[in-house]
């Protein structure tokens, strides 16, 4: 939920740079003498259609944060359950080199050293 | 003297900042391009000369594209304000964050502790194997090899002791009887008056340490 929040403002990120590159298109279009009549069209429309369509999406996006937001810290956290399974694998850690010194032992036993 | 620290905005001013700065932004775009459009038509009369009128129009140019580039940075600005008030404020998305990551973990925990149990019953289990053949394999092994038959004392059984190293060998089966021992008192011979044997016959018990706790 919150990811597709974020990856919605990205694109609207991606949509103002596409604004600044038509207006960019349109002005060089027009500093030449002849001017291309339909690259103008596409550009202009892109260029609109850009406008509104980041206009509208961050006009949703304040809208739903006016309703959620309450102006509080948020107090969760994760911090019992990540340290709960830091000490299940350090007890795993722990097994994994006893049973290493363990196989050592054996093999030390099993094949002396004359 | 302390110094006065500037209250936090409310989040109903900073959201109104927010949509203010939206509509002031998208307006200054369009008005800008607008503009620009209208100035890049060529008029036949002008006030000044063509030149002056020229330089004019490209010194506007220059100004409304700015704005423009201004207006386009003030956005990105607010979307990457957005972006900040949505991860610290958007409780909804935190909450679901926290309790997917907790269950993660825990899912993870779980796995690793099923795991540890299930090599330990495993280890349990060849242990309790192992400490059979060790502590029969002792107490059974060849008399010879285990208590010094030639020094038998008078009070009829071996003091040697035999261990794993092989070095020193002692029997474990020995125990001092008689006045200030544990156990009955024990003679030199049977109640058949055959010589008593200092060693452990088959028909005894084996010895047999308890396995320590493995649990």
């Amino acid at each position: 939920m919150a990811n597709d929040r974020l990856r919605a403002l990205e694109e609207v990120e991606n949509q103002i740079a596409t604004i600044l590159q038509c207006a960019g298109n349109i002005v060089l279009e027009l500093s030449k003498d002849k001017h291309n009549a339909s690259f103008l069209d596409r550009q202009l429309s892109q260029f609109t259609g850009s406008v509104n369509r980041v206009e509208t999406e961050l006009s949703s996006q304040i809208r739903y944060l006016t309703q959620v937001a309450t102006g509080q810290p948020h107090e969760g956290s994760t911090y019992s359950a990540r340290k709960d399974c830091q000490m299940a694998l350090n007890r795993a850690e722990y097994t994994r080199v006893k049973l290493g010194e363990l196989g050592r032992t054996c093999e030390v036993m099993l094949d002396p050293q004359p | 003297m302390a110094s006065q620290r500037a209250l936090p905005q409310s989040k109903e001013s900073l959201l109104q900042n927010y949509n203010k700065r939206l509509k002031d932004d998208i307006r200054s775009i369009l008005d800008n391009l607008t503009e620009i459009i209208k100035t890049a038509k060529v008029e036949d009369e002008t006030q000044v000369s063509r030149a002056t009128q020229a330089e004019q129009d490209h010194y506007e140019m220059h100004v409304r594209a700015a704005n423009i580039v201004r207006a386009g940075e003030s956005l990105m600005k607010l979307v990457s304000d957005l972006k900040q008030f949505l991860i610290l404020n958007d409780f909804p998305s935190v909450n679901e964050a926290i309790s997917l990551q907790n269950q993660q973990l825990r899912s993870l925990q779980e796995e690793c502790d099923k795991k540890l149990t299930s090599l330990r019953d495993e280890i349990a289990i060849d242990l309790y194997e192992l400490e059979e053949e060790y502590y029969s394999s002792r107490c059974e092994s060849a008399p010879s090899s285990l208590c010094f038959a030639d020094s038998m004392p008078p009070y009829g059984f071996c003091s040697g002791k035999a261990t794993v190293s092989g070095t020193v060998r002692t029997c474990l089966c020995a125990r001092p009887t008689g006045a200030g021992t544990v156990g009955r008192p024990r003679t030199g011979v049977t109640h058949l008056g055959q010589p008593r044997r200092a060693w452990r016959t088959q028909t005894d018990p084996p010895h047999r340490k308890l396995p320590p706790n493995t649990t």
